[in-house]
């Protein structure tokens, strides 16, 4: 009887030992009523999901979670454009009644190099969207989206995780992911340094919620977006994620590319990134060389083929 | 157009979240305006990335048998809608409403309802978050 005595009150402490953790699993505000615990491929809850959710505190100094940019609209199909900072009236046009792009309202501002490089860029969606045949966009043959187009295109799940010299960035759209190094290296000379398809980034703590990333050293064979915008090497790029509280993220991208563009401007504007459940498993989303040929092959090129005139 | 802007608008927020097919070759090859709805016996279910596509073979009134391919999201879009790599198998009957490419050939992107060897399958949703009940479409 004893024994059992002492086993229980063993067990008892372990149990409230443990509580801690319990609710550390369990802060309030997650969505683990949307997504099944433990479950496999799971898909990231729509906006409406976060409502009126309510949140504990921002924990200092840390972005560490999977991350919801689906929800808010991060997929951004047809560009950055449905941003209120650049378009501020209505969604984005995909039907091509406005194939100039100076005639977007409040346009871009384009340097003239910069407008020459953007009619380079052949997309398939937006105001200036071609025929499939004539697309040229690199992600449709599998090649790297690229820094900052990670973040301004297919923006779905991200996870975040962070340890003593870096913030890691693991990108559910064509699994890609990244390092922002925290440990005080200076950015390289982008002059000098081998270009890269995601660049180079370090990241510091501007105060106790707002980390802020800066990169350098982007090569120029990615685009900006899924609208075809183009940048040079010149590029840099300035991240402002800002932990709201426990569920949210804000996410701020300035673009400076001053041979391209003649001012800095925001692509993303105080972006909203929702938590998601710690046990949330990302699915994988590869672009796969193989496949896309087959399916250039079958569907692709097939339906670029003019219709013979009647 | 100018009468409706607010069908105007909801056709253009319909088109912005048709993405996960707009992400390669675009719209302009679609036509967007008509809906067709064909049946048929499955020949082949591909799960691919980025893109999925079903094909199957339709006949006519004549007896001609048309292959048609009928593209669909990525694997994490639609999966999260309740299709799976297993979803169709050669042989099965299904009744596909899509949007065909404009010149004419064989080639249709789901859109609307389906049905697999007589029941209702789920139907193709083009959501950014590839959850069927965000409401992406009227």
């Amino acid at each position: 009887m004893s024994t059992r005595a002492a086993f229980s009150a063993i067990l008892l402490t372990a149990l409230l030992g443990s509580l801690p953790l319990l609710r550390a699993q369990n802060a309030p505000g997650t969505t683990e009523e949307q997504v099944k615990p433990r479950s496999w491929n799971s898909g990231p809850p729509p906006k409406k999901v976060y409502a009126g959710k309510k949140s504990a505190p921002a924990p200092r100094h840390d972005l560490s979670g999977i991350w919801n940019a689906a929800a808010e609209g991060g997929v951004q199909a047809k560009g950055v454009l449905e941003h209120p900072a650049l378009f501020p009236d209505h969604p984005q046009d995909d039907i091509g009644e406005q194939p100039d792009e100076s005639k977007i309202p409040r346009p871009l501002p384009y340097t003239p190099s910069g407008l020459a490089a953007l009619k380079g860029n052949k997309p398939g969606v937006g105001v200036r969207a071609v025929g499939p045949g004539l697309v040229n966009d690199p992600v449709d043959f599998c090649d790297p989206q690229g820094f900052p187009r990670m973040e301004l295109f297919e923006f779905r799940v991200v996870e975040i995780t962070q340890n003593k010299n870096q913030v890691m960035l693991l990108y559910q759209f064509y699994d890609n992911w990244r390092v922002i190094w925290t440990d005080g290296r200076v950015l390289p000379d982008p002059k000098e340094a081998e270009p890269r398809w995601n660049g180079y980034s370090v990241g510091k703590w501007a105060d106790d919620y707002t980390f802020v990333v800066d990169t350098v050293g982007m090569n120029e064979k990615t685009w900006l977006d899924n609208a075809g915008r183009p940048h040079s090497a010149d590029l840099t790029v300035q991240e402002r994620f800002h932990r709201v509280d426990y569920d949210t993220l804000e996410l701020t991208v300035t673009i400076n590319d001053l041979k391209f563009y003649a001012q800095p401007w925001q692509a993303l504007n105080k972006f909203v990134l929702h938590r998601l459940p710690d046990d949330y498993d990302i699915q994988e989303f590869f672009c796969v060389p193989s496949e896309t040929e087959d399916y250039n092959k079958l569907i692709g090129t097939p339906a670029s083929i003019e219709a013979p005139k009647k | 157009m100018k009468g409706k802007p607010s069908l105007w608008l909801l056709a253009l927020v319909v088109s912005a979240f048709a993405l996960p097919l707009a992400a390669h070759h675009g719209n302009a090859a679609y036509n967007y305006d008509k809906k067709i709805t064909v049946s048929g016996t499955v020949t082949e279910w591909i799960w691919a990335n980025p893109h999925c596509w079903l094909k199957f073979d339709a006949k006519g009134e004549t007896g001609e048998v048309t292959h048609w391919v009928v593209e669909a999201s990525a694997p994490p879009t639609i999966s999260a809608q309740g299709w799976s790599h297993s979803s169709f198998k050669p042989g099965d009957q299904v009744t596909v409403t899509m949007i065909q490419v404009k010149n004419g050939q064989p080639i249709g992107r789901f859109e609307g309802d389906i049905t697999l060897n007589g029941k209702p399958f789920p139907p193709h949703v083009g959501g950014p978050s590839g959850n069927p009940k965000d409401e992406t479409k009227p």
